[in-house]
């Protein structure tokens, strides 16, 4: 019984390791893809072939204190933004205007909230509400958003959880960001 | 001539069990979670599909041919870490090369694990008989399966969406059913074409 299970076990893992060695490659590729064509969707560069050259050709990426930005030919600025939403982890990119304060652009590339209610936060057409609202001091999505506020934005009709963890995650993400991008374009400035 | 012959062999009793007698959706209700979840698209119905079958088939192929060493006491043991290795397998290669279905069928496709069918088709067919019979068997489950997924699909995304495969069928003037899009369209139309299939088949639960 101990040898069949040694068996089955080594057989499997060797399988699995196997198919991990084989398709690891592609699947980091294709992540970044994902992330990549967000990015220039950001930067309204949509008509293209092959994505990786695309985006280096019009992208300039800058890493500092474990932070990535990247930065587009119109100095528009990206970063990725991740936090915990009601049912699983949300991911994406947002895209702030030169002033580093003004959305662009948001993009929800990974989520698992409930389809139809808080899932409603990857599509586009709730996303574009966002453009032009301002990160800076704090951005509020609320139930009862006014549309004069640059600061205010509608929360999910039936996805009021997910809403305020989105705003959470996204005004985390902001704060972290704009101290590293502010001593940046500062040390930038000096030299 | 043939045809009357063909109906008395073993083959053609496994795969008309798997496909009508026994299917596993319509009869033995099996699989019900992701029938409902991923059938809001055809193309994720077929691919969902396409998983299940190849999952029933290899793990049952490999049941089979190693019944006679499963110890008595290890054998739901066995089945898991055999069904899982398929599952895993099944995932890195959608993940690999069709990211969007990946992406589409998401948490379900981890879940093929826990579909009864599998399991089912293990212990009930793969653990007592010989490999040609077994793969005869999962591909007809799987096929089965597979079917009842794309009825479904077909339903919910000409309804939900106004479109099949993507490719627009409604009239432009088509008010899409979002009720179709989430879970509860999944039991309606399951609930109808389970209803129509023992209709048309005579088979009646003995209450």
């Amino acid at each position: 019984m101990v040898i069949f299970v040694l068996i089955l076990g080594v057989t499997t893992a060797t399988v699995l390791t196997g198919m991990d060695a084989l398709t690891r490659e592609r699947i980091e590729e294709n992540q970044l893809i994902v992330l990549q064509d967000a990015i220039l969707e950001a930067s309204g560069i949509t008509d293209y072939d092959d994505t990786i050259s695309t985006f280096e050709a019009n992208l300039e990426v800058i890493e500092a204190e474990g932070k990535t930005f990247y930065i587009d030919g119109e100095g528009r600025v990206s970063y990725t933004f991740e936090g915990l939403g009601v049912w699983g982890p949300i991911f994406g990119v947002i895209t702030l205007e030169a002033d580093f304060e003004t959305i662009a652009w948001i993009t929800v590339i990974d989520q698992e909230e409930t389809p139809g209610l808080g899932g409603v936060v990857e599509e586009r057409t709730y996303l574009d509400n966002y453009v032009g609202t301002s990160m800076y001091p704090e951005l509020r999505v609320s139930r009862t958003a006014d549309a004069d506020d640059i600061n205010e934005v509608d929360a999910i009709a039936g996805g009021t959880r997910t809403s305020e963890r989105f705003e959470a995650m996204l005004n985390e993400a902001y704060q972290a960001h704009r101290d590293v991008w502010l001593t940046l374009q500062e040390s930038a400035g000096d030299a | 001539m043939n045809f009357i012959r063909m109906k008395y062999t073993k083959w053609f009793n496994i795969s008309k069990d798997g496909l009508s007698k026994n299917n596993p959706i319509m009869i033995a209700v099996l699989g019900i979670c992701s029938a409902l979840a991923i059938t809001n698209q055809v193309e994720n119905a077929l691919a969902m599909g396409a998983g299940v079958t190849f999952v029933i088939v290899g793990s049952s192929a490999v049941i089979s041919i190693i019944r006679n060493f499963i110890p008595a006491r290890l054998r739901m043991v066995t089945y898991m870490v055999v069904i899982s290795s398929f599952v895993i397998l099944v995932q890195m290669f959608l993940e690999a090369y069709f990211p969007f279905i990946f992406a589409a069928l998401g948490p379900y496709l981890g879940l093929i694990i826990t579909n009864c069918i599998v399991m089912g088709r293990a212990e009930a067919f793969a653990s007592k008989n010989p490999i040609r019979y077994t793969l005869v068997d999962g591909l007809a489950n799987g096929l089965g399966y597979t079917y009842v997924l794309v009825l479904i699909s077909i339903v919910r995304e000409a309804l939900a969406f106004g479109t099949i495969l993507n490719i627009r069928v409604m009239p432009e003037a088509w008010t899409d059913w979002v009720v179709m899009a989430i879970a509860p369209g999944g039991f309606f139309v399951l609930g109808a074409i389970i209803w129509i299939f023992r209709e048309l088949t005579n088979n009646y639960e003995n209450a």
